[in-house]
């Protein structure tokens, strides 16, 4: 399917619907944040700092496990800029310190060195690094200034120049094959300290010259309780290395610049003349805290001890460098951290409840001791607090990485729902019904003069006073049905419900012991159309490597888990679907299907149980098991058991499965066909149980590689269509909808992305046009086809929805810069002629052109790009003109399309001064006209 | 005119100097520069270049731009003076994009042979071979910032009176006021040219007047009614020509196409 590479003939056709279309989709300016908001993410932090460079600066920087170094302005919580890496090991952050204005990072595992200019936010330079694995840096100073970064990997240790750096000399480590270099030391002195340790043997210590690298001197220092100097060793005061020893429950001490043979030094925590008593939590491995605010200075002597979880003992080298002394106990405290401004250094303690991980404190003011701590919870929230405990904002970095989100429409006020219910009943005579009209009347006028008066209540108050704060309470659905509560599950387990026309957090819920590879699937359940009983969405919660499940019911609007007790599942689950069933209480149900083909139902009451019995012939499900290349169709018995009744087989050495896709449930069409230019009408072959399957070649050379898209009817496994796309391969992403299929691939012969569609038709006569079956098909559909080339990689793709499927459709393409681009349908359409035709006019067919345009106005996020797009999630509204979108990834982003515009309410820039005006104009012409045909008539009388 | 022209040119040669100094200046950042392409990890390559938006500083705009190859392959960050450095590209063949929110850039193909040897060229996916050569170490300068609103359509006076519908009004109701006030009515000799006129304007006065038609059609008289559908049936075609030229031109757009459906109704009518 390679597109033609002549260009079309009617050039200047083409030039004309092109302006025509321009037209079709576009955000105007002052429609900028009117109905859209983004907000960025950036991830859990890893590594924290806060600018020291002046006193005044409130920046604060931070590297997260998303590969992301960003700056946040401290006082608010604002992203200033972030710098996003490639996903993956490659652009993984191992460490970041921070230097005046510069701030370095190692990145992937050793492979780069980057120094940034914090202030404003670009590179200062970048530095490829020998290959190893990294495993430790720091700054080097002479005679106060710095000027050197060390870095240490597994076999080579190298000093890089601050200003450019370039590598000022590389050294290999001595009987790196057996030694474990962890750590590297400078105190300000002319030499490096390499240290390493052979576990349970000795240590090593190697000092190399500063000028030239030579080693200066290499002592190996008996230590056989010694496994690792990273985990249990800290260097404090003028280079003494303590380190602590779990088994003996001692603490060991060693002088690293010492000359002679050096030896460690035992203090036995137990007999420590230090009080009170240090005694070690029962099995907990003990930790050193220790602090170097200055690299140019030797660290301090103070040091933390951790005895249990939540207990520390602050302590202090005597200047002996042999004793210890105890300064203060605290307990109980989970944190610590300390925090050096001038001459002064803070300790911190804290005891959050339950929550842990990093603190990072610093110095305000030289004379007063301020500090601002940043706590990093273990549901990836960011926390910012100042001194006197004091939240000064909160950041749910949990949203960075949204896995799967639902919309659930608001519910109804309470006189809304009963003006509702007044239509739903049954009606029970004449009389009672106009009675209950008159009285909603009443409620609706009520409703009406309160709101009146709030409004001129509120108008008397001074301006800033009124607060329009969404909370749960004043929640309700709009009259369009156009904000709507979005229900996003994050991969840390934690869920959120945003309120979509604002995008502020209404509630939130950690699910605690989620594993990191669980996989989640969203089901809404029960909407909040039934309105006595709440909403209900379920969350399948399943581990990806043993397959065991388990659900998390609850209300989408309050976040609320559900009284209702889910199912206990002891077996794997290989699918789960949600049938149209309902049961007595309106909730839809749930079918899962485990690894021994049992069907669990949820809810399963009695009524369920008889429905589903009744219904068990007539319902279908597939299975996928892409590592065996296999795909099988079951259908339902009536004991809840299971028979197969087809299998498709795409054998696993050639291709794999990559993806199945079917359509949208909620997914309407408006139209059963399409009227041609003769006025004939060609039928859409809509089979509500088509599966699209994509297959990737495994075979990865550029000549033999292919993608395969195969249509496959989920009842019978009857495949309608196959397409194979030679010299091509994945990431295959696509669309699957009404009666097409549009697939992206990467052309790898031409070396292009490629964007294919196929269509699929009855032909010009429908077989049954009542209801379709599966089972009475007798004909396969046509099936059209285009290739066209799209001049950008991509990154996720969907289609628009829209309430009743009049409006026409649009895909929205995420992009790697982070543009969302709305792409009209009409361009990807199969019968888009190459020569232009009076049929093809009437019908409305662009004429092909091989490449797809990319127009930055059909970008619906304009510059509010969403960073690494994951997802975009389409949901319909009450209006039929619009669609609900949001984009995820790092970044979440809200907004509305009008892929057709705003052809069912006024648009927003409806001039209603002119049109007031005229109508006003036209109302005094008359009069006046009148008034002066009355004159002249009176004076033709008088004639 | 001759200062507009005197300032370009002393803004060329400023800007020249810009990427001379530029260039200095690189090369005084040295061995990262200079060193070669060949790194010492093995057959991977560096890609260099410098992305330059004229008139913007570059740290309005830096810290949300960076360099990507081949979608996110490899990605690089810009430094403090605009250049940018994409390290561990193995040899093949990729497309280079300066991707900023702010400001549009041109993408371009650099292909590395297994050498090391650096090309660049125009991107051109439908002529994959094709090959414009690009300066090396790649120079790429912004055309100007993102266009992604569109305009709003305004109401103005003038557009209202430029409308040719209005002027096609408007026109002749000048005519008909201005006319008799310039030329003299009262002189007989004019009048019976007037006269003479307005009947060579009106050859056929047996034809009917249009509302005396619209009268008969109204009454219902069979002869009259069968006359008019004659009428329809003859202008049929040029009808459903116009009728086409709307289809055409309104695409799936609901309410152009109803309005448009309309007016082609009643036009052709």
């Amino acid at each position: 399917m390679k597109p033609p590479a002549k260009m079309s003939k009617p050039t200047s056709l083409f030039v004309i619907f092109f302006s025509l279309f321009i037209m079709s989709e576009a955000v105007f300016e002052d429609q900028v944040g009117k109905f859209d908001w983004r907000q960025q993410y950036v991830g859990k932090t890893l590594f924290a700092h806060f600018d020291s460079h002046s006193q005044s600066s409130n920046k604060l920087f931070l590297a997260t496990d998303k590969n992301i170094f960003a700056s946040f302005n401290s006082r608010t919580g604002d992203l200033l800029w972030r710098h996003v890496d490639k996903v993956g090991p490659e652009g993984t952050i191992d460490i970041l310190v921070l230097h005046g204005q510069d701030a370095l990072m190692v990145v992937g595992g050793g492979r780069l060195l980057r120094s940034w200019d914090t202030n404003m936010g670009g590179l200062n330079w970048e530095a490829v690094l020998d290959t190893g694995s990294f495993q430790a840096a720091c700054f080097v100073a002479i005679q106060d200034t710095v000027k050197h970064v060390a870095v240490l990997k597994k076999a080579a240790i190298s000093l890089h120049y601050l200003t450019n750096g370039h590598q000022k000399w590389v050294e290999n480590l001595p009987d790196s094959d057996t030694v474990q270099y962890q750590a590297v030391y400078s105190g300000g002195e002319v030499e490096v300290y390499v240290l390493g340790v052979v576990p349970n043997s000795h240590l090593t210590i190697i000092a190399y010259s500063l000028e030239d690298g030579e080693i200066i001197k290499q002592r190996s220092v008996e230590a056989p309780w010694l496994s690792s100097v990273e985990s249990s060793c800290v260097v404090i005061g003028q280079g003494v290395l303590m380190c602590v020893d779990p088994a003996t429950l001692a603490l060991y001490t060693l002088p690293i610049q010492a000359e002679e043979a050096p030896q460690f030094n035992q203090i036995l925590l137990q007999v420590t003349p230090v009080q009170p008593r240090l005694e070690v939590s029962l099995g907990f491995q003990p930790v050193l805290v220790s602090s170097q605010p200055h690299p140019a200075r030797s660290p301090i002597s103070e040091f933390f001890l951790q005895l249990g979880p939540d207990h520390h003992v602050l302590l202090q080298l005597n200047a002996d460098g042999y004793t210890i002394a105890a300064l203060r106990d605290f307990q109980p405290a989970f944190l610590v951290s300390f925090a050096t401004t001038g001459e002064k250094t803070v300790a911190v303690v804290m005891t959050p409840k339950n929550e842990t991980l990093y603190v990072h404190a610093f110095l305000k003011k030289d004379d007063s001791v301020d500090y601002r701590v940043l706590v990093q919870t273990q549901d990836h929230a960011l926390t910012f607090i100042q001194q006197p405990g004091r939240v000064v904002w909160t950041r749910e970095e949990a949203l960075a990485d949204v896995v799967t989100m639902e919309m659930v429409d608001l519910p109804l006020t309470g006189t809304q729902a009963e003006l509702e219910g007044e239509f739903g009943k049954k009606a029970d005579g004449l009389f009672p019904m106009v009675l209950k009209r008159l009285s909603s009347q009443v409620i609706l006028l009520q409703a009406w003069l309160a709101h009146l008066w709030k409004l001129f209540y509120e108008a008397r108050k001074p301006h800033g006073q009124v607060k329009n704060e969404v909370t749960i309470e004043t929640l309700s659905r709009d009259e369009f049905n156009l904000q709507k509560m979005m229900v996003m599950v994050t991969a840390s387990g934690k869920l959120f419900g945003i309120d979509s026309k604002s995008g502020s957090i209404l509630w939130k819920h950690y699910l605690e012991n989620v594993q990191p590879n669980a996989v989640f699937k969203l089901i809404v359940q029960r909407t909040t159309a039934h309105f006595p009983h709440p909403p209900q969405c379920t969350l399948l919660i399943k581990d990806k490597d043993t397959g065991l499940a388990s659900l998390h019911v609850f209300n989408p609007i309050f976040g609320r888990k559900s009284h209702i007790a889910p199912p206990a599942l002891p077996r794997p689950i290989l699918q789960s679907l949600l049938l149209p069933v309902i049961d007595q209480d309106y909730a839809k149900v749930l079918l899962l299907v485990d690894d021994q083909y049992k069907v669990t139902a949820f809810p399963s009451t009695k009524n369920v149980l008889q429905q589903l019995q009744e219904m068990a012939s007539s319902i279908f499900f597939y299975l996928i098991r892409s590592d065996q290349g296999n795909l099988s169709g079951f259908r339902l018995r009536k004991d809840l058991s299971t028979e197969r009744i087809w299998e498709v087989v795409l054998p696993t050495e050639v291709q794999k499965i990559v993806a199945v896709n079917g359509k949208r449930p909620n997914e309407h069409v408006h139209s059963q066909g399409r009227v041609m230019g003769d006025r004939s009408v060609l039928y859409k072959y809509l089979n509500p149980n088509l599966l699209a399957v994509v297959t990737e070649s495994t075979d990865a050379h550029p000549e033999r590689a292919f993608v395969g898209v195969f249509l496959v009817d989920g009842v019978t496994g009857r495949i309608i269509h196959e397409a194979v796309q030679r010299k091509a391969r994945g990431p295959v992403h696509f669309v699957h909808s009404e009666n097409w299929v549009v697939y992206e691939y990467w052309n790898t012969k031409s070396r292009r992305n490629e964007f294919s569609v196929l269509e699929l038709f009855e032909g010009t006569e429908l077989y049954n046009s009542t209801v379709f079956s599966s089972l009475d098909r007798p004909h396969l559909p046509q099936v059209l086809q285009q290739t066209y080339i799209f001049p950008s990689p991509i990154t996720t793709m969907e289609a628009t929805l829209t309430e009743k499927g009049i409006t026409s459709r649009h895909l929205l393409v995420g992009l790697p810069s982070g543009a969302i681009l709305s792409l009209p349908k009409m361009f990807l359409d199969p019968r888009r002629p190459e020569v232009v035709t009076e049929h093809s006019r009437e019908e409305n067919l662009i004429p092909y052109a091989p490449e797809m345009p990319i127009r930055t106005e059909w970008f619906i996020n304009y510059n509010q790009t969403v960073a690494r797009v994951k997802g975009i999630y389409t949901a319909p509204s009450g209006l039929e003109s619009t669609c609900l979108v949001v984009a995820y990834g790092l970044d979440i982003y809200q907004t509305r399309v009008y892929p057709s515009k705003q052809f069912d309410v006024l648009k927003d820039d409806y001039d209603y001064v002119l049109i007031s005006s005229v109508l006003f104009a036209l109302f005094f012409a008359t009069m006046i006209s009148k008034r002066l045909a009355q004159v002249k008539l009176l004076n033709r009388a008088w004639r | 005119m001759w200062l507009h022209v005197r300032l370009s040119e002393v803004c060329l040669f400023l800007q020249a100097m810009f990427i001379l100094a530029c260039c200095f200046s690189d090369m005084e950042s040295g061995p990262i520069a200079t060193s070669g392409s060949v790194q010492p990890n093995g057959d991977r390559f560096k890609i260099e270049g410098r992305a330059i938006v004229p008139g913007v500083k570059t740290q309005d705009w830096i810290s949300s731009a960076r360099v990507t190859v081949e979608g996110e392959e490899y990605i690089g960050f810009l430094r403090t003076d605009g250049s940018f450095v994409v390290n561990d590209v193995p040899s093949g063949s990729y497309v280079v994009e300066v991707i900023s929110p702010g400001y549009k850039f041109e993408a371009v193909r650099v292909d590395i042979t297994s050498k090391g040897k650096m090309r660049a060229r125009l991107v051109n996916f439908i002529k994959t071979s094709e090959v414009i050569r690009q300066p090396y170490p790649l120079q790429l300068r912004s055309s100007g910032p993102h266009t992604y609103f569109m305009k709003r359509e305004t109401w103005g006076w003038t557009d209202f009176l430029m409308n040719p519908m209005v002027m096609m009004m408007v026109l002749p109701l000048l005519i008909i006021v201005l006319l008799p006030k310039v030329v003299n009515t009262n002189d007989p000799e004019m009048r019976k040219e007037m006269e003479q006129s307005m009947n060579m304007l009106n050859p056929n006065p047996e034809l009917p007047d249009v509302s005396e038609f619209m009268t008969k059609l109204f009454s219902g008289s069979k002869s009259s009614s069968s006359k008019a559908i004659g009428g329809s049936k003859a202008s049929g075609r040029p009808a459903v020509k116009r009728r086409n030229y709307c289809n055409w031109s309104c695409h799936g757009n609901y309410n152009t196409i109803f309005f448009k459906r309309a007016f082609s109704f009643v036009f052709c009518k």
